[in-house]
């Protein structure tokens, strides 16, 4: 893994400089800010899939929704939600999760058309995202297959800060405690019902600003305090 | 944007003031927000930063306090804050703390500046002082009621019957009046050449000014008319009409249409719009000749009270007939009771007492009364003349359903049936010696109102008590402590506290928790700069001249009183309707998010008169 070798700046310099031009060359020229920025000089961009199965190799994003999070607030009016649609049948599994039905599917742009809007909004921000993994291993995989070459970034994981909480609060960590409604209530952010990428988005981003407004650090956290991985 | 961010658009529509924008609008307004996240004990404003977004509560609450320490608001959940600033340059002039851990929402100011430019009705929702706030809901729940032929719905110009009858300044007395008389109108408008109206001239006028002072009937009309008269517009409403004439003591008022003279508004005018049967009751009173026929006549009242809500009346005007038509049955009870008894002895003077002599009241309630009788009064020679005929009107007043007073505060109790003299010594009393009981008497005998008799003995009595107690710190101090006995039902989050357990579960008092605790704030007012008045609304117009209390302060708890009591009457009118018995307990179901605003409003009003009395009078030494 290139970047375990020489670091993720210098992989990522790498990467900008191998790939072709295009929306992930365009992404790569600009950096985000170093890991020792104060957390509120940084932008985030809280970003959540919906996907139809869990494994990025096999299964299909078909909608992404997203918000900036910048100097402490989230940003409804730069969000953004794209629907995608997928090459094979929605599974009715995952259909009943988010509600989006083939036929909701059917009038959307495929996801090249999509991803490089994504990349845009991602251009130096660090996104953050409550169970990263999904986000991570799909737009990896997506930025692979379509545009050549790997999307490499490091993420801030809510659901990763929340289990860091309760592990050195010493409480036992219940089934479901981590899910992003049930960590919201413990920092008495309200409860959005709807399931929907953005609102799922701007969710995560709201509580990762509780979370960081509940770090009990002197200073506020830098870069490197917040990012998970 | 492609998808709309419905949970927040839901959230902010069923809030105030954001409830009165249209849907596309709140979609829009939703997807303008910030999200921020502000934890408990935090500084979320200081007194100087810049403010650039209109705050809204999502979860959480927050607290003001001005630069002294203090506290001005507690916001929740669907508040705004941070709106001071905004309509002031943008400084902030308080500070906001937060008291639990809060999400808040933030709308960039430039699109709040330009939602209240368009939508006129948000915009009133923010005006600066809470009165003026409270002041458009009024108008505005009032607009609400349609169907109805409305005060406040209502425009002067929709009024005008006939093109107005005018007058040059020179035309002679004897002709103004010959002219009234073929015209058969009450006044005359005069008009210079160029047709601008420079005067008018009433019926009142020819007998005060002309008759009466022996004018010369060849004397010019422009000596004797009342010149640069007070005016309206033809977009003005009724309810300003009636304003006018009201405060002015006038019933004729000029209208303009585009500065043209347009017409006259008559105080009869505005009674006709409204339903006459007030004035037929008080004349069937009139004719019954015994207690259980003008009870009869007086089951109407119920009915009355209820088509005057729906005519838009003001909680102020039905206050008036309705203690006007108790005054009917009292006097006439009197007039009857003279026809048994024979002719006084001596001069006395009937007084009203509490809502009555305030005017106050809505529904016939019990009956608060007293006698005070003249100096010369003689226990053995006049004692039972007094007693049967105080025992007369007062069991016909239980019998017309002014039920006995529980306190025993009626004439026919000897202890509140006295001479002059003995009055005085009482009121010496209260104010020399305020204990709990002295207060109470104190509370109840400040409204006092003569009704029949001679009216120099009481003129006599309120002189020689308010002398007395203007100025009285102490005395003021204890009715002070006394006024703030009763609080608004105002939570520590700005909630409605309601009624637990009991027959009036889960409901508000709005008589002893709104609308008392005002008149108990007017009377010290009064007390203090010596105003005669006793309306709550008259006593604070006075005291806020006599500079007892602040003009912004007087304003406001006119807009709470006007606001609460309208919210009871409709309340009553409601329960009337649905053949229940009126009461004073609202449940907050009853109200639209609208209501519970500004009631709310209403409320913080009064909490921060009361705590501004608290001060001023350092009530906590007592």
């Amino acid at each position: 893994m290139l970047r375990h070798l020489i670091g993720t700046d210098m992989a990522r310099k790498i990467l900008w400089l191998r790939c072709r031009p295009g929306p992930l060359k365009d992404y790569y020229a600009v950096d985000y800010p170093t890991l020792d920025t104060p957390w509120s000089a940084v932008e985030f961009l809280a970003i959540d899939l919906e996907t139809t199965g869990l494994n990025p190799e096999q299964d299909e994003i078909i909608s992404i929704g997203y918000a900036p999070v910048r100097r402490g607030a989230v940003v409804f009016s730069e969000s953004g939600h794209h629907l995608a649609r997928p090459t094979r049948p929605v599974p009715e599994e995952s259909a009943v999760i988010h509600g989006l039905l083939d036929r909701h599917l059917q009038a959307a742009p495929p996801l090249e058309t999509v991803l490089p809007r994504v990349l845009r909004a991602m251009t130096g921000r660090v996104p953050v995202a409550h169970f990263a993994d999904v986000e991570r291993g799909f737009l990896d995989a997506a930025c692979r297959r379509l545009l050549g070459h790997p999307l490499l970034v490091p993420y801030v994981d809510t659901l990763r800060i929340e289990k860091r909480v309760l592990e050195r609060r010493q409480d036992a960590i219940t089934r479901g405690a981590l899910r992003l409604n049930a960590a919201r209530e413990r920092y008495n952010l309200p409860r959005y019902k709807a399931h929907d990428a953005r609102l799922d988005a701007i969710g995560a981003g709201e509580l990762f600003l509780a979370q960081v407004a509940h770090m009990d650090t002197k200073k506020p956290p830098r870069l490197e305090e917040v990012i998970t991985g | 944007m492609d998808v709309e961010l419905i949970e927040i658009r839901d959230f902010i529509a069923t809030h105030h003031p954001f409830d009165l924008l249209p849907a596309v609008v709140l979609s829009d307004v939703a997807g303008k927000l910030e999200a921020r996240y502000a934890r408990q004990g935090k500084r979320m404003i200081a007194i100087g930063d810049h403010v650039e977004h209109l705050y809204i509560v999502r979860t959480g609450a927050v607290e003001t306090h001005d630069p002294s320490g203090q506290l001005l608001a507690r916001k929740g959940e669907g508040e705004t804050f941070g709106v001071d600033a905004l309509l002031h340059g943008g400084e902030a002039k308080n500070r906001v703390d937060v008291l639990e851990d809060s999400l808040i929402y933030a709308l960039p100011g430039a699109e709040f500046h330009d939602l209240r430019k368009t939508y006129k009705q948000f915009a009133y929702f923010f005006e600066p002082a809470g009165g003026n706030r409270l002041r458009s809901g009024l108008r505005e729940a009032n607009n609400r009621s349609a169907g109805h032929l409305n005060l406040m719905s209502m425009h002067l110009g929709d009024m005008l019957r006939r093109a107005p009858l005018t007058i040059g300044p020179d035309t002679t007395i004897q002709d103004t009046a010959r002219t009234m008389r073929t015209e058969n109108v009450s006044c005359l408008l005069v008009v210079d050449d160029g047709g601008t109206l420079t005067g008018i001239v009433t019926d009142r006028d020819m007998r005060s000014r002309v008759v009466a002072e022996a004018l010369p009937y060849t004397a010019p009309v422009s000596t004797v008319m009342t010149a640069d008269p007070l005016r309206l517009s033809a977009d003005d409403y009724l309810f300003d009409a009636m304003l006018l004439m009201s405060r002015n003591a006038i019933h004729h008022l000029p209208v303009l249409r585009d500065g043209v003279l347009a017409g006259v508004i008559t105080s009869t005018d505005l009674v006709q719009t409204q339903s006459t049967s007030s004035i037929h009751l008080v004349r069937d009173i009139y004719k019954r000749d015994t207690a259980e026929g003008m009870r009869d006549a007086l089951e109407l009242v119920p009915d009355l009270t209820l088509q005057l809500v729906d005519s838009g009346a003001s909680a102020h005007n039905i206050g008036h007939v309705i203690s006007t038509l108790s005054d009917a049955a009292t006097v006439r009870l009197m007039a009857l009771a003279e026809q048994r008894l024979g002719p006084p002895p001596i001069p006395f003077v009937w007084l009203a007492a509490g809502s009555q002599a305030r005017h106050e009241q809505t529904a016939r309630s019990d009956q608060d009364n007293c006698l005070l009788l003249d100096d010369s009064y003689d226990p053995e020679k006049h004692g039972e003349y007094f007693q049967a005929f105080t025992k007369t009107v007062c069991d016909g007043l239980n019998i017309c359903g002014y039920v006995y007073c529980p306190g025993e505060v009626m004439a026919m109790t000897e202890r509140w049936r006295q001479p002059l003299k003995t009055w005085k010594q009482y009121f010496n009393k209260w104010i020399d010696q305020p204990d709990p009981k002295a207060l109470m008497h104190a509370s109840v005998f400040f409204d006092m109102r003569p009704v029949f008799g001679n009216h120099s003995l009481f003129h006599d009595l309120r002189a020689s008590v308010l002398k007395k107690t203007k100025g009285s710190r102490i005395f003021l101090a204890y009715m002070a402590s006394n006024a703030l006995s009763r609080q608004p039902p105002l939570g520590f989050f700005r909630n409605l506290v309601l009624v637990r357990g009991g027959e009036h579960n889960q409901t508000l008092d709005l008589k002893h928790r709104g609308i008392v605790p005002i008149v108990d704030l007017a009377r010290v007012y009064a007390l203090d700069a010596g105003a005669e008045v006793v309306n709550t609304l008259d006593r604070l117009d006075t005291a806020r001249d006599m500079g007892s209390v602040s003009k912004d302060g007087a304003a406001d708890l006119r807009d709470a009183w006007d606001f609460i009591s309208t919210m009871r009457l409709k309340h009553q009118a409601l329960r009337i309707r649905a053949n229940k018995k009126a009461d004073n307990y609202i449940s907050p179901d009853e109200l639209s998010n609208f209501e519970k605003s500004n009631l709310k409003d209403a409320f913080s009003v009064v909490k921060t008169m009361q705590g501004a009395l608290a001060t001023a009078y350092q009530t906590g030494r007592l």
